[in-house]
């Protein structure tokens, strides 16, 4: 019964990890050809300033991700409320990004940011702020690629904590009510510490997620091919390990360098899990 | 690629081969291959969905006069062409004609990927006086041609006459110099209605390589062994533009990043663009541009220059028929296909004197500023692997454009990071 | 229900709850507006696209911008292509995860550990470390710009084996008990019992696979190049390769590729929130 599915893991995923791991020790010509060139591609990762730039930025971005995870509690313990109405509107609006194609949302944001034309600048202007050229200024890019990233996860996380909320027995809100705890100590008191599993699971989740951040940054950065080739100058400030991993291999063809950069990844999902997971024990409650 | 111990990879292709042909219900694998009855299947690979029509009459006429050949064309999206190209190159199943462009010339020719075509020449069947000799010369390697002009591209001066109209500015024309480009654009300058003088994007074959040549200056040296960046004239054919960015005569670069540059002139709101000719057709479509701009030839600096590049069919060195592929690149590059070429109006065809047709496809716009500069015409710059250092310029000299870096220094960058480039290929 | 515990507690609840409505609209607003927008600038010309001030509503209904996608795009093939790749890979994870996870979960064979820690080490590793050699092996079966190369990879899942090695585990025993001593074998076990008890699982495996396989980017990107080849994902960032920065034309082309999607969770929406929420409960 496990004959198919493990033959194919086999050939598409596990062989393909030791290939990997080979390919980061060679060299390949431009038409084929691998050179075995021993730990290169590493001391050369440790050289070329991207590598360094794109794990800063990737690391930025995951945390900047984080803070969606509070908003997201946030709103799903609003929308848990008793008898509140419109419950499954709401819940069917927050999550509607989750369900668009992530190429769909970096072009419309993209568009939202456009720094002369965007939507995003002109409510700003009403309001009297000078708005940025929000993808494309080198100080500013990553955050606003950012905020895409929260918005798009929002409704899935509020959807996986209020399955959660749903799971905490009626009993110790009422126990709260007659202690005369008011709203704001019973959502720190009660919600948050019974929920805190599935605050674990969305954070785990969040973080192995953002560390693979590539589809908005591409979509975001791309700039149009013509002969000329031109450049986002926010690029430098908004690749990820993920775009760098895709250049290097796929643009660029340097496929041993991208083997390397694809295991700088596996190292930071790796430790940062590891990390999480020894974290829980001081703030995790099962019930 | 895959050169690891053979036996492993013959055993994983037979493995997923296997399981694959257990699996799935209906065969989705790529059928084809050649049947043997003195039929020859040819495959040509383009990647401009617009001229698909007119390479497919020019399919048609070659395969009038010769029966046993049939040609399919495989049109691959113009971003993933080059990734592909390698990639099947790599493999051994590369197209037996394709397209070829300027910055990855020599890199096919230089790793035998590309047939040589001294034949064809020798035997008077191709005649490189046909084509602008500066064109001829990007497809040669080491003295060898490896591919035939197809057609090419240079730029103009475009300029929007409303602009100028209310500015009371004459046209540009060809006495322009550098002085009365970075004058009109100060004058065509007003901020305050978003209106700008000129575009001064950081793009190499539209605007600074333009300059530099115009200057005097090279991007690589004719050797090929090094770069041209840390030359004055050089520095100054760059300055010319980052002086325009400076003077705050054209949009910012997140400007003309977030709205792409060819779009803010559609726009009716910047006053001049340098372009290229492949922009007519786009310009001739636009509601604004369409009656509002022309174009003339670029403003000289200490002289005249423009660059000239453009495509050219190559055969692929293990095609199964040498011979056929050979003979439909000929035709590609006779005055017939160009005719047909010219007609579509997408692109000027490489054949001398089938340009006329072009010319006169959009009346409108002074097409002929574009060949009028054939005789001063650069080839677009390239080397062994053109990629490698080409790709690097954006990112170096995008600071200086911003304004956030000093335009000496990052031609000393480039100039560097290029002759580490250059001397990786040798 | 402690409901209006006092008397002076119901004006105050109900200004509570105006407040939350209020919290709750603003984020709906915040959440919905950027998909009115698209819809209003994929109806605008170019040029009034670049206008300033911006105009919200376009003055003319652009309704031609969507069939000028169909000119610029094989939209066509590209939508079959998605839906085709996306239902083969998904059958095919349902049949092979559904098998091994009940296999994990119920029987009991040689090695049945040292293979579950592998499938769990697969989960661990980001795809990027699969896809250089998945990318040769396609291109060296002659798979570049097949449906076999898009979907075939995608049919085999560490992940889905997991989410439905949990359903099983949290099934009950003894129904499958009686019905070996009755005779049956596991194959027979599994597909009459056990397979129906665990449609939630199956249901939330397939609206995973199904969100995936319709809005993997970079997959696709590497495995076609030809338009024609392409799932809507790549298609998309193709259009705005090639049309730079027409947003109207790159609306109305982004609106065309993720309708269907957004229709799908709309009708089924209340399986695709249970879906979401059990991998929230089981993992």
């Amino acid at each position: 019964m496990v004959t198919p599915m493990t033959i194919g893991l086999m050939i598409f995923y596990l062989w393909p990890v030791a290939q990997t791991f080979f390919y980061s020790f060679t060299k390949s010509g431009p038409f084929g050809g691998h050179t075995w060139i021993g730990t290169a591609n590493y001391r050369a990762l440790l050289d070329e300033p991207s590598v360094g730039q794109a794990v800063a930025n990737t690391l930025l971005y995951t945390i900047i991700q984080l803070a969606g995870i509070p908003l997201a509690v946030l709103l799903a313990a609003l929308l848990n409320q008793r008898g509140l109405r419109g419950r499954s509107v709401y819940r069917t609006l927050y999550f509607l990004p989750v369900v668009t194609m992530p190429v769909a949302v970096a072009m419309l944001w993209r568009w939202m940011y456009n720094g002369d034309y965007g939507l995003v600048n002109q409510l700003l202007s009403v309001i009297g702020v000078q708005g940025a050229h929000w993808a494309s200024d080198p100080s500013v890019a990553l955050y606003a690629l950012a905020a895409i990233g929260i918005w798009m996860a929002l409704g899935y996380n509020m959807v996986i904590f209020l399955a959660g909320l749903q799971g905490i027995p009626a009993t110790y809100y009422e126990a709260a009510a007659i202690d005369g705890a008011g709203p704001a100590r019973t959502f720190f008191r009660i919600t948050v510490p019974l929920l805190s599993p599935s605050i674990f699971f969305a954070t785990v989740l969040t973080v192995i997620n953002s560390l693979q951040m590539f589809d908005l940054a591409y979509m975001m950065m791309s700039t149009p091919g013509s002969a000329a080739g031109t450049a986002n100058p926010a690029l430098p400030r908004v690749r990820t390990i993920s775009y760098l991993f895709y250049q290097k291999a796929f643009v660029e063809h340097d496929l041993g360098f991208g083997a390397a950069v694809a295991f700088v990844l596996l190292a930071f999902i790796l430790v940062m899990t590891i990390l999480q997971f020894r974290l829980q024990r001081r703030w995790v409650h099962y019930a | 690629m895959r050169t690891k111990p053979g036996m492993k990879r013959r055993g994983t292709r037979l493995w997923s081969s296997s399981v694959v042909v257990g699996l799935l219900l209906s065969a989705t694998a790529c059928g084809g291959g050649a049947a043997d009855d003195g039929k020859v299947e040819l495959s040509y690979r383009i990647w401009d969905k617009n001229q698909m029509p007119a390479m497919q009459r020019i399919i048609e006429k070659f395969q009038a006069t010769h029966p046993k050949v049939h040609i399919t064309i495989q049109l691959t999206a113009n971003q993933e062409y080059w990734t592909k190209l390698q990639a099947d190159a790599t493999g051994g199943s590369a197209p037996d004609v394709f397209w070829m462009n300027g910055p990855h010339a020599q890199l096919y020719a230089a790793n035998g990927m590309l047939l040589p075509l001294s034949d064809s020449i020798t035997s008077g069947r191709v005649k490189p006086a046909n084509y602008p000799e500066a064109l001829t010369r990007i497809y040669s390697y080491q003295g060898t041609q490896y591919g035939i002009p197809k057609d090419f591209d240079t730029v103009g001066l475009w300029y929007n006459k409303k602009l100028f109209d209310a500015a009371k500015l004459a046209y540009p024309d060809d006495t322009w110099t550098w002085q009365n480009v970075a004058d009109a654009a100060r004058k065509l300058t007003d901020p305050s209605k978003g209106e700008y003088g000129i575009l001064a994007p950081p793009f190499n074959q539209e605007n600074y390589y333009d300059t530099i040549f115009q200057a005097g200056g090279q991007v690589i040296s004719p050797d090929g062994k090094s770069s041209g960046y840390d030359q004055p004239a050089t520095l100054s054919g760059l300055r010319f533009w980052t002086d325009l960015m400076k003077a705050g005569v054209s949009p910012s670069l997140k400007s003309m990043t977030d709205t792409y540059p060819t779009q803010l002139f559609e726009s009716g709101k910047i006053g001049m663009y340098y372009g290229g000719s492949w922009n007519a057709i786009e310009f001739a479509k636009n509601d604004v541009t369409k009656n509002d701009v022309d174009v003339t030839v670029l403003p000289k600096g200490a002289k005249r220059a423009v660059v000239i590049h453009g495509l050219a069919n190559v055969v692929y060195a293990k095609t199964k028929h040498p011979k056929e592929a050979t003979q439909f690149a000929e035709f590609l590059g006779s005055k017939d296909a160009a005719d047909i070429q010219a007609q579509t109006g997408a692109v000027i065809p490489a054949f001398t004197g089938t340009q006329e047709a072009w010319i006169t496809s959009m009346p409108q716009f002074h097409l002929r500023a574009f060949t009028d500069q054939l005789a001063y015409a650069v080839p677009f710059p390239g080397s062994k692997n053109t990629d490698a250092w080409q790709s690097k310029e954006a990112a170096i000299f995008g600071p200086a454009w911003s304004g956030t870096k000093d335009i000496t220094a990052a031609a000393q960058e480039m100039a560097t990071a290029m002759n580490a480039a250059l001397r990786e290929e040798q | 229900m402690p409901d209006g515990t006092t008397v002076a507690g119901r004006p105050a609840r109900r200004l509570g709850t105006a407040a939350t409505h209020l919290v709750l609209a603003a984020g709906a607003v915040v959440m919905v507006g950027p998909f009115v927008w698209q819809f209003l600038t994929s109806l605008k010309t170019f040029s009034e696209t670049t206008h300033v001030p911006l105009t919200f509503l376009p003055s003319e209904w652009q309704w031609s911008n969507y069939s000028q996608v169909f000119d610029v795009l094989p939209f066509r093939q590209m939508f079959l292509t998605t839906v085709l790749m996306t239902a083969g890979r998904t059958i095919a994870q349902l049949v092979f995860c559904s098998l091994a996870a009940y296999a994990f979960a119920r029987l009991r064979f040689r090695g049945n550990n040292l293979l579950f820690g592998l499938f769990l080490s697969v989960l661990m590793v980001p795809g990027q470390l699969f896809l250089i050699p998945q990318y040769l092996i396609v291109q060296d079966l002659g798979w570049v710009n097949t449906l076999a190369g898009l979907i075939v990879p995608g049919m085999f899942s560490a992940f889905g084996t997991f989410l439905l090695r949990q359903f099983f585990l949290a099934l009950p025993r003894d129904v499958e008990e009686a019905a070996r001593l009755d005779g049956a074998n596991p194959l027979q076990i599994f597909f009459r019992i056990a397979l129906p008890l665990a449609r939630p699982g199956l249901l939330a495996l397939t609206i995973l696979t199904v969100l995936w396989s319709w809005n993997d980017l970079m997959y696709p990107l590497v495995v076609s190049t030809d338009p024609a080849a392409m799932p809507l994902s790549a298609g998309l960032a193709t259009l705005q390769g090639e049309h730079m920065t027409d947003y109207s034309l790159l609306m109305a082309g982004s609106i065309m590729a993720t309708v269907p999607m957004i229709v799908a969770f709309v009708v089924l929406q209340r399986h695709f929130i249970q879906g979401i929420a059990h991998t929230g409960s089981k993992s």
